[in-house]
């Protein structure tokens, strides 16, 4: 049992070495675009938002908090499109040997989240140089990291797995998560929300997993936030609610799982 | 009683196939293994042999466990399986270094045994400064070496190889057949697919007979390589149906005679009736002796006695052993023939240069239905045709024409069936037993042999019919001997000689062998090269069949060589 834990673990990091060299080692700026590729989305969203529709938050300085809601998002929405296809992409690895299917996607999560570290380096540096200060919540950081890497790798577990026999299912996915940027508000405040929508459907979009998981980010970022954050919300309810999100994530790609893993090789060769 | 390491009972396996949009093709699902029953004892040698699509590797794979059987259970007394199958487990961006532990890891081996190995796998691979090079650049049998050093540097009870090891150069060929030989001697379990039937014959203890998805036979090697043999010849594999022109590319042909114990016999309903067989040469007189690349004329006289419909008419020609030479048929060349009424009527079939070399031939002459399932008459291996020409019996049974050169000196035509005087007898039946094995020389190396495309590119897929360039570079330290000649063999992949021809040796490295028309019929085939001593009767150096060549061809037909031919035919 040991053993194969060891045996997966090394196969992981195997895995997620390997993603990392494919997409880095050819570059000649090389690792450097891990920091470069996510300052540029923040610069195209500031010159749109910022300075074209210049949209107005009263939470944080507006580049802070498209930093501290893009990175996250582009982590997750990264992780799950490239999971999808991640069983096909690599089926002639899988095909070699009887290794657990799902290490695959998982190991892309893991590969992903070793990318979004810089990125959470220039947020956390750059709201230290604008407030001068951090707030106390940062503490909370590796808490909230593990959730959102949770939820990432239950994600890019069912994607992957539906993915094989539902082949539609990577345009699907492109638009729901292009859909779902733009319902998260990621590059608008909280406070428009509330003006365009009922109070109800308004604590629904407060408490839904995915706001949530933003809000407890820029909880921890932006010194101040919580404050504001509070007026709108009950915080332990948003992280109760992450927690059952990421518990329900979890049961459903354990099944899918459990249900696929014997034919998931059948359909990979077509 | 010794320990089994593979258990099987009953294992079935059926693949789910996506609903294509083709509505005619019902292909639902497909069992690709069914009851498969078979035990496999600890420190054996098994080979699995079968035709393309037999199930091989499917039971490879469920033995391996990346398959899981459908039905039936399956027992593995080993903790480790490690298979090796060409072009799965690697990743091309990295390099052959990276290759190494991404691949292991996949095995299922941890960083420190693959940092303890990896000298012994990166020596045994010879790929000296290549290991850093990403593995894109390699070639097959570059990636087949590391694939292959990789999977036996690592410590598996049971090792599982996936026909592989034909890519392979003959000297890395013979080193893993050593490896594998070492394997044997250390009580593990072995098991592997090739078409090499030497290989099977010199490794195993044991061999497997897959046939559509059934085990057919399992037992002492030389029995199962014999039943291979004759399943190969007695059955069109593709068993769907036959009306339907498939697209795509035809790969395989008809290679053998079904049953040459039955010629001479006649077979069918008679409902229509060959009354006579007539051969005639170039000139238009009645005879059975045809001189080779001449022209023949083969005009069949018939009395249909009751109305049939869509007949198509065929003639088959043998070598005296069974092999197939060519036989076309009027269903294969498109022609549709509604009906035949009450009465008599004659077809002919020209063919304008007999490609086939000097030698006794059977001829079959069939009038057929539409499916070839019920011949109306059937006369089987019933005529004779006797081939002349240069008497030349230890040089295949064909006759294309062909140029082989020395590409310094110029061109220099030398059939081996024309030009009798500069032919120097080379007994290819010295390497008999040798397919797939290569004997070097010192003075002697082969520094490249291969097929070229009109750009110079290596090229081993062919048309049917198709130009073909075949090069090969010699590189020598002291200068040849007289007496000396550059020998080219083509052999199909059961070993059957085709065609061979020889140049003499010059003190020139560069030779070439053109074929204005490689008129091959589909499948595989090997080339073989070799330097003969003319002097001692022996061979200097030989790579046998290891060459591989693939001819496909956009029309169906049976046999080994494509001969231009019509069909006439007249009914009153």
């Amino acid at each position: 049992m040991e053993a194969l834990r060891g045996q997966k673990l090394n196969l992981i990091r195997e895995l997620v070495l390997k993603d990392l060299k494919i997409r880095y080692s050819r570059p000649v700026l090389g690792f450097l675009w891990a920091f470069l590729s996510p300052l540029l989305i923040v610069a195209i969203f500031y010159i749109v938002f910022g300075l074209f529709l210049k949209v107005k938050i009263e939470e944080a300085p507006f580049v802070l908090y498209l930093m501290s809601g893009i990175f996250p998002w582009v982590f997750f929405q990264d992780s799950v499109l490239k999971s999808a296809t991640s069983l096909m992409d690599n089926k002639n690895l899988i095909r070699e040997s009887g290794f657990s299917n799902y290490l695959v996607p998982i190991s892309i999560v893991l590969a992903n989240f070793v990318i979004f570290l810089p990125s959470l380096l220039i947020v956390v540096a750059s709201s230290l140089f604008i407030f001068k200060t951090l707030p106390v919540f940062i503490i909370f950081l590796p808490f909230i990291l593990a959730f959102h890497l949770a939820v990432s790798m239950g994600c890019a577990v069912i994607a992957s797995i539906l993915y094989v026999k539902w082949r539609d299912l990577k345009y699907i996915l492109e638009a729901v998560m292009y859909l779902f940027f733009y319902l998260t508000p990621t590059c608008y405040s909280l406070s428009i929300v509330k003006e365009s929508i009922s109070p109800v459907l308004f604590k629904a979009y407060l408490y839904n997993p995915l706001v949530g998981i933003l809000t407890l980010y820029r909880i921890s970022f932006l010194k101040g936030f919580a404050g504001q954050a509070d007026k709108y919300m009950i915080l332990p309810l948003v992280i109760v609610i992450q927690l059952i999100f990421i518990a329900l994530i979890f049961m459903t790609a354990f099944y899918l799982y459990k249900r696929n893993k014997h034919t998931i090789n059948d359909y990979l060769s077509y | 009683m010794s320990q089994k390491a593979v258990i099987l009972k009953s294992i079935g396996k059926r693949y789910p196939f996506a609903k294509t949009p083709h509505k005619d093709v019902s292909c639902g699902e497909f069992w690709a293994l069914k009851d498969i029953n078979l035990d496999i004892d600890k420190g054996s040698v098994v080979g699995v042999i079968g035709r393309n699509g037999a199930g091989k590797t499917t039971l490879l794979n469920i033995i391996a466990g990346i398959l899981k059987p459908t039905e039936g259970t399956i027992s593995i007394n080993s903790k480790v399986v490690g298979l090796f199958n060409l072009g799965i487990g690697f990743q091309d961006e990295l390099s052959g270094r990276e290759n190494i532990f991404l691949n292991g890891a996949i095995l299922g081996a941890d960083r420190r045994e693959i940092n303890d190995k990896l000298s012994s796998i990166i020596e045994f691979s010879e790929l000296g400064d290549f290991i850093d090079m990403p593995l894109g650049s390699y070639s097959q049998g570059m990636r087949l070496r590391l694939g292959f050093s990789i999977v036996t540097n690592l410590d598996f009870e049971i090792l599982i190889i996936d026909e592989v090891l034909a890519v392979g150069d003959a000297l890395f060929q013979n080193k893993c057949f050593e490896r594998l030989i070492d394997f044997k001697r250390l009580g593990k379990t072995l098991i592997i697919t090739t078409q090499a039937m030497d290989l099977i014959e010199r490794l195993c203890d044991r061999a497997i007979l897959l046939d559509h998805g059934f085990l057919i036979f399992g037992g002492e090697v030389p029995e199962g390589i014999n039943r291979y043999r004759k399943l190969l010849n007695t059955e069109k594999f593709f068993v769907g149906l036959p009306q339907q022109k498939k697209p795509g590319l035809i790969e395989n042909t008809k290679k053998w005679a079904d049953n040459i114990s039955d010629w001479g016999k006649k077979f069918g309903g008679k409902e229509i009736v060959i009354d006579s067989v007539e051969f005639e040469d170039k000139h238009g007189s009645k005879t059975n002796r045809i001189n080779t690349q001449d022209a023949l004329r083969i005009k069949v006289y018939f009395t249909a006695r009751d109305r049939v419909e869509k007949p198509h008419f065929g003639i088959a020609m043998f070598r005296k052993d069974g092999v197939y030479c060519y036989g076309p048929n009027t269903e294969f060349d498109g022609y549709a023939i509604q009906e035949l009424r009450q009465g008599k009527g004659y077809f002919i079939l020209d063919y304008s240069s007999l490609l086939l070399a000097p030698g006794d031939y059977k001829i079959s002459v069939a009038i057929w239905d539409k499916n070839e399932s019920l011949a109306f008459d059937h006369h089987y291996g019933y005529y004779e045709l006797k081939i002349t020409g240069p008497d030349n019996k230890k040089n295949g049974f064909l006759n294309m024409p062909l140029e082989i050169s020395s590409s310094d000196v110029g061109y220099k035509l030398l059939s081996l069936f024309t030009n009798k005087r500069d032919s120097p007898d080379i007994d290819s039946d010295l390497l008999e037993d040798k397919f797939g094995q290569a004997m070097n020389d010192n003075n002697i190396r082969v520094e490249c042999a291969k097929f070229l495309d009109n750009n110079g590119n290596k090229k081993d897929i062919f048309m049917t019919n198709e130009r073909a360039k075949f090069i090969i570079s010699l590189d020598f330290k002291k200068p040849v001997n007289k007496g000396r000649y550059l020998w080219f063999g083509i052999y199909r992949d059961d070993g059957v000689y085709c065609q061979g021809a020889a140049v003499s040796l010059k003190n020139s490295k560069n030779y070439r062998v053109l074929f204005p028309k490689l008129s091959l019929l589909p499948g595989l085939y090997n080339i073989s090269i070799g330097i003969w001593d003319s002097i001692e009767k022996k061979f200097l150096m030989y790579h046998h069949g290891i060459y591989p060549l693939k001819m496909v061809f956009d029309k169906q037909d049976h046999g080994t060589i494509y001969l231009e031919h019509k069909w006439k035919w007249e009914v009153h």
